[in-house]
């Protein structure tokens, strides 16, 4: 039985920090990040008749993602023979020291922390969709993004006073909806 | 005595406070009257630990968030590919 309603008009507003989420730690470039939700957006559109309304629209929209993402990965793979690797020193002084050995080694994380900060971030995310949309907002601008508490009052035309009520509500529901897992 | 008054504040200021504080933005009073507080009411220190938490949570996950261009870009995408099948 078909539960579930497909709206792409809000596909956008509703989903695409949670897609960007998932995609950004899976190919770690923005562009392509970019590129591959906007395919998965068209791809979603063109296939719409094909939603049964069994999975919620956010499951059904990450599982045309995952297979941008492998097509992606088999894209580049089949252009591997023709890569060229070009090395550049970033100045004289550190010439003959190999640039793996430049590169940070995150020794405080292991891979299980990584797919568990991973799946946190998308917990937060399914979370902050629960909340009303000016509440998000605000919360994501203060809490996320790190704007001023000046700047958000202009923005929204509110108090700091309002502005804390706002983020007191937001952090509320927050940490009641990762209690179960998380706290 | 209006002093040692000044010094205690009420459950909604406490947690005003809190969450000031998990964003750097409560002053030294604030957080001694704040701390005060804690000290004798059990409820708010369950709230604040909470919140401390979730500022944890939040920072450990490094969550990014799209642009408003980028969204506005993929929204006029949507619109096209909507306009075309409606048409086709």
């Amino acid at each position: 039985m078909s539960t579930n309603k497909i709206d792409p008009t809000k596909w956008v507003d509703k989903y695409s920090d949670y897609l960007f989420n998932y995609t950004i730690v899976r190919v770690n470039d923005r562009e392509i990040a970019n590129d591959l939700i906007s395919e998965t957006f068209l791809a979603g559109l063109k296939s719409m008749k094909n939603f049964k309304g069994e999975a919620s629209e956010r499951t059904w929209l990450i599982s045309i993602l995952k297979r941008k993402i492998i097509d992606h990965y088999r894209r580049i793979n089949s252009k591997k023979g023709q890569a060229e690797v070009r090395i550049k020193y970033s100045d004289d002084s550190n010439e003959g020291d190999w640039l793996e050995e430049q590169a940070p080694d995150r020794l405080d994380m292991t891979a299980e922390d990584i797919m568990e900060n991973e799946e946190l971030g998308l917990a937060i995310i399914r979370c902050m969709e629960n909340l009303p949309e000016k509440q998000a907002k605000i919360f994501k601008m203060k809490t996320i993004e790190g704007f001023d508490t000046e700047a958000i009052c202009n923005e929204f035309n509110i108090t700091p006073s309002n502005l804390w009520v706002i983020i007191h509500r937001a952090r509320t529901t927050l940490a009641q909806c990762l209690e179960k897992n998380w706290f | 005595m209006s002093k040692f008054k000044s010094i205690f504040v009420d459950c909604s200021k406490a947690g005003n406070c809190c969450d000031k504080a998990q964003y750097n933005e409560a002053s030294l009073p604030e957080k001694v009257k704040m701390l005060v507080h804690l000290a004798l009411c059990k409820p708010c220190r369950k709230y604040s630990n909470k919140n401390t938490k979730l500022t944890k949570l939040i920072k450990d996950c490094d969550l990014k968030t799209c642009t408003e261009e980028e969204k506005q870009a993929w929204k006029e995408k949507i619109k096209q590919e909507i306009a075309l099948k409606d048409r086709g």
